[in-house]
């Protein structure tokens, strides 16, 4: 009788983690952008659905992860909440290069964290794959003291070749969205070229470069 | 009855309606008797109780009576314990009368003691009477000298006395404090310090006496650091001398906490260590800021982080930094952190502890750990270290990367090696900084090593190895001895007199075996950190081992790319050498006769020409390999040249013609080339040859009807129908119109 109850128990756990192993694309998403423009309240609204009141400021990097559904399939997204601080410059630029996709913030009541967005370009162009999927986030839309509009924050995402959208974590206004159209954009783009791989330009045998990884382009575009 | 009355009496039923009424006489007759047999006992019923009725009358009456005594008793009872409490209250209002009156009569002696104790400068005395004055609740006692009109002016004149005696010892105490401190007067320090807590000045005491321990620790932390910075670089501690100095600095401030700790337990209570920490806390903030200062000014940290961030971004141009010369302040760094990590472990384990005694409220312990929790987050050293920490990365990505692409410039290939010597110094190298920042302590530092690791070896380690793989294999006749021996005598005579071509050759094998060899070792070095990690960091919370397992997963990615690499060797050596070289080989087949008589077949029993000189020519192109190929390489090439072989053959198969002799040797031949191969290699070979074992087949029939028989045998076919035909067509003996009628 105990046996049986044990091997039960022990069937559930394996199909337990079964359906935890049982995702089909991993997914990962860094956040980056100036201390104090919301990053951690983004996460944290998207992975456990609160507005934390008064956490202290990220150390190093953050790290949770949230599955999600898209069209059926499961997808597990690796969130990377990083350190704005420039003291904490090199363990966040270790996580670039390996990202599916960067989240670039800033905040949209403080002129400043915007001003620093070309900075943040430069480190990204140095480090992150040319491949990864950018989006460019206007956080605290729910604030009254706006001092970038909504076309500002649109029009450097244009230039820069990223997706663009504002959001509030705090009234959880496209929170959500933000993370899952980047999960759809991610799957479609895998789905399309067996997921962006890091550049490997190979020379085929006679003598064409071909470049692996960059089968054709993907006119997925979800966001906008 | 009911029956009479529902039949009305007719003159036909009246006869049954008679019948009716006798019998209802009857019964009613019955009825009656059985009443009257009763009346009896009814009578003797009456009699029994009209005699048991005055009783009645008497037992009411003594519950009446009864009932008088329970109420009597009950009042008597509530009058008892009223009585009683009021006794109670007299009691209790006695002995506070009693305490009053001591404390009135302490009040006297306390006001008259503490005067002659100041007076004796005997402080502990005084404050004692100052601390027994202070229990006293001054207001009460004031009501009371209030009430007792002829002592009032005593009590009052007392109190004032005290309270003036109070605040006196209190600057008293304070000021000698002061002055013990400046004398460095260490048992009067002590001595007051154990007074303040009697005259009701908790923090004060704890405040002043941090403070001097905070002067005692920035004046030893101030000689360790001259001392640090006076000792000669010829020293054998000189390369770690800060991290001694750091090391010195927490020390320290563990064995004040270690020392102190008793004494403020005794005499302040549990639950004050918090306010020390905070306290002490300031004081290694300001140390440490000045031993980094001096760390970074004499390792010269800005200047060469600068400078190698400098020289990353142009891709060398300016000023090089050895990265030899860049190991010792590696280590030096880490043993910085993975110090202060024990000390912040030390002061939490002492917290946890104080708290557990002073606190049984969980919410109130955790709010006071965060308290203490905050105090370090926010602390100059926690910052310091990451400080720290960024900076060592910074170096440490540079030393790494440039050791291996050292260890890559000065490669050398050995004779009896398969890989050349860069693949063992680089992975030597990641995994020596990997393990250095395991010694740190620190979870991010080790996932950013981890990950920078991952990226070196997935792009510019590779990279190199590709690039290497690209000048491809060199096409041609090689003797690969004659090229060993070609190198090691130019290496001898100083000069290089072996071709560039066998040079060449040699090259692409040991960098083919140096890819293949990576994936090994990054997988080995992966299973191997992890086992290191777990080690180091034991108690890991969930999210720190996602972390890790995140970032180690990197190295999977590494070992595929690594593969594709290898995948990339072994085509160019397929396209450069394998094809060249077996295609004449195989070709020689085409100059063959495959019409053969009796006679000739005869001869073909014990001898196979054509499949004996391709197996020695493949023999010796294979041995030529064997042994400057790994293991999985060189059966990789066996699986290409098989491949190979078969593909080739085919294709001179089907430019033959044969009579059925001529198919049978065929399948004969092929038999023992793929028992050749077979035996050449761990791997099956089947496979590979699946296609051409039936083409054999086909052609060494007797009647095409046969093959009818294979197909319902349902073979699993590797040729389609209408090869099947073409292949019977090149048997000469077999007529256009039989071919055509074979239902496959
Ligand atoms: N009004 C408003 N405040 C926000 C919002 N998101 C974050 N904050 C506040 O901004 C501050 C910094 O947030 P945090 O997530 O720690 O920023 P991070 O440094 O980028 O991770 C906190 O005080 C948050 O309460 C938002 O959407 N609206
Ligand atoms: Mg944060």
């Amino acid at each position: 009788m105990k046996g049986l109850r044990t091997s039960i128990i022990q069937e559930k756990k394996r199909t337990e983690f079964v359906i935890m192993e049982d995702y089909k694309f991993l997914f990962k998403v860094v956040l980056v952008g100036n201390a104090g423009v919301g990053k951690t309240c983004l996460v944290r609204r998207f992975t456990q659905g609160l507005f934390p009141p008064g956490q202290g400021a990220t150390i190093g990097v953050d790290f949770m992860i949230k599955t999600v559904e898209v069209e059926n399939e499961i997808v597990k997204l690796q969130i990377w909440d990083t350190a704005g601080q420039e003291r904490f410059r090199s363990i966040t630029q270790s996580y670039y290069r390996s990202a599916h996709a960067l989240i670039l913030v800033y905040d949209i009541s403080c002129q400043p964290t915007f001003d620093c967005l070309p900075d943040w370009l430069r480190e990204i162009e140095e480090y992150a794959s040319n491949k990864v999927l950018r989006i460019l986030v206007g956080n605290k839309i729910d604030r009254e003291d706006r001092e970038i509009p909504t076309h500002v924050g649109e029009d450097f995402a244009q230039r820069h070749g990223m997706y663009f959208l504002e959001t509030s974590a705090k009234e959880a206004e496209n929170v959500e969205r933000l993370f899952m159209e980047i999960a759809a954009e991610l799957m479609e783009q895998a789905r399309c070229k067996e997921l962006p791989r890091y550049e490997q330009n190979t020379t085929s045998l006679n003598g064409k470069t071909t470049s692996i990884g960059d089968a054709g382009i993907c006119g997925c575009s979800r966001l906008s | 009855m009911n029956m009479v009355e529902d039949t009305p009496p007719k003159e036909e039923n009246l006869m049954t309606v008679i019948d009716k009424l006798q019998e209802d006489d009857i019964a009613v007759n019955k009825h009656l008797d059985h009443i009257l047999s009763k009346h009896c006992h009814v009578e003797a019923k009456l009699q029994s109780i009209s005699k048991i009725l005055p009783n009645i009358a008497i037992v009411r009456l003594e519950a009446e009576k009864f009932q008088n005594v329970i109420g009597h008793t009950n009042n008597l009872a509530e009058k008892v314990s009223a009585k009683v409490r009021q006794l109670d209250l007299a009691r209790s209002r006695v002995c506070e009368c009693q305490s009053r009156v001591n404390d009135i009569l302490d009040l006297q002696l306390c006001s008259d003691g503490v005067a002659t104790a100041l007076r004796n400068e005997d402080y502990e005395q005084g404050a004692a009477h100052v601390h027994r004055f202070l229990l006293m609740d001054q207001q009460l006692l004031e009501r009371t000298a209030d009430n007792v009109s002829g002592d009032h002016t005593s009590v009052t004149s007392s109190l004032a006395n005290l309270q003036q005696a109070a605040n006196e010892l209190r600057a008293v105490i304070t000021h000698k404090f002061d002055e013990a401190v400046k004398s460095e007067d260490l048992a009067s320090i002590e001595r007051f310090f154990k007074v303040f807590p009697l005259l009701g000045m908790h923090n004060d005491g704890i405040t002043k006496f941090c403070h001097y321990l905070c002067s005692k620790l920035q004046e030893t932390a101030q000689k360790n650091l001259k001392a640090a910075l006076d000792v000669r670089s010829t020293d054998k501690r000189s390369a770690v001398i800060f991290a001694d100095t750091i090391t010195m600095l927490f020390e320290g401030i563990a064995r004040i906490i270690e020392v102190h700790q008793p004494i403020v337990e005794t005499y302040y209570g549990p639950g004050k260590l918090l306010s020390c920490i905070g306290i002490l806390q300031k004081e290694c903030d300001k140390q440490i800021k000045k031993v980094i200062s001096e760390f970074t000014k004499h390792r010269k940290i800005a200047k060469r982080v600068q400078l190698i961030n400098e020289y990353l971004r142009k891709q060398g141009g300016t000023e090089r930094v050895d990265p030899k010369d860049l190991d010792l302040v590696l280590s030096e760094i880490t043993i910085m952190h993975i110090r202060a990590e024990l000390y912040i472990k030390f002061l939490r384990r002492r917290i946890i502890n104080d708290l557990e005694i002073s606190t049984t409220d969980t919410q109130q312990r955790k709010d006071l750990l965060n308290d203490f929790e905050m105090i370090i987050k926010n602390s100059e050293l926690a910052c310091s270290m990451q400080e720290l920490l960024g900076a060592y990365l910074a170096v440490e990505k540079y030393f790494m990367e440039e050791s291996v692409n050292k260890a890559i410039g000065m490669d050398a290939l050995d004779q009896d090696q398969q890989t050349s010597s860069m693949v063992d110094d680089a992975f030597f190298i990641v995994k020596k900084c990997i393990r250095r920042a395991i010694s740190s302590g620190s979870i991010d530092g080790v996932c950013a090593v981890i990950n920078m690791a991952c990226g070196f070896l997935e792009s510019d380690f590779t990279n190199q190895l590709r690039n290497r793989l690209r000048q491809g294999y060199p096409a041609g006749y090689l003797d690969l001895a004659q090229a060993y021996n070609a190198l090691q005598t130019s290496i001898q005579h100083g000069r290089i007199q072996t071709s560039d071509t066998e040079l060449a050759r040699l090259m692409f094998l040991a960098y083919l075996n140096n890819t293949e060899v990576s994936i090994e070792y990054v997988e080995t070095l992966n299973k191997s950190l992890s086992i290191d990690i777990d080690q180091a960091f034991q108690n890991m919370q969930t999210k720190e081992k996602g972390k890790i397992e995140s970032c180690l997963a990197g190295m999977k990615n590494v070992a595929l790319t690594l593969r594709t690499v290898v995948d990339y060797g072994l085509e160019q050596l397929r396209v450069s050498t394998v094809k060249p070289r077996i295609t004449p080989w195989i070709d020689a087949f085409l100059a063959i006769n495959h019409q053969i008589n009796d006679d000739e077949l005869l001869r073909y029993e014990t001898d196979e020409p054509f499949v004996q000189s391709l197996v020695t020519n493949l023999e010796g192109f294979l041995q030529g390999f064997k042994n400057s190929l790994t293991e999985p390489n060189y059966n990789a090439l066996i699986g290409i040249l098989t491949a190979e072989v078969a593909a080739r053959l085919e294709k001179v198969i089907l430019k033959s013609t044969f009579n059925r002799n001529g198919g049978l040797i065929l399948d004969k031949e092929i038999r023992s080339l793929a028992s050749y191969l077979a035996s050449a290699t761990s791997w099956s070979v089947r496979d590979k040859f699946a296609r051409l074992m039936q083409i054999t087949t086909i052609l060494s029939v007797e009647k095409i009807e046969e093959l009818a028989d294979y197909c319902e045998d349902s073979i699993a076919w590797r040729l389609t129908p209408a090869e099947v035909r073409k292949i019977l067509t090149l048997r000469t003996d077999f007529r256009q119109e039989d071919i055509k009628r074979l239902k496959i």
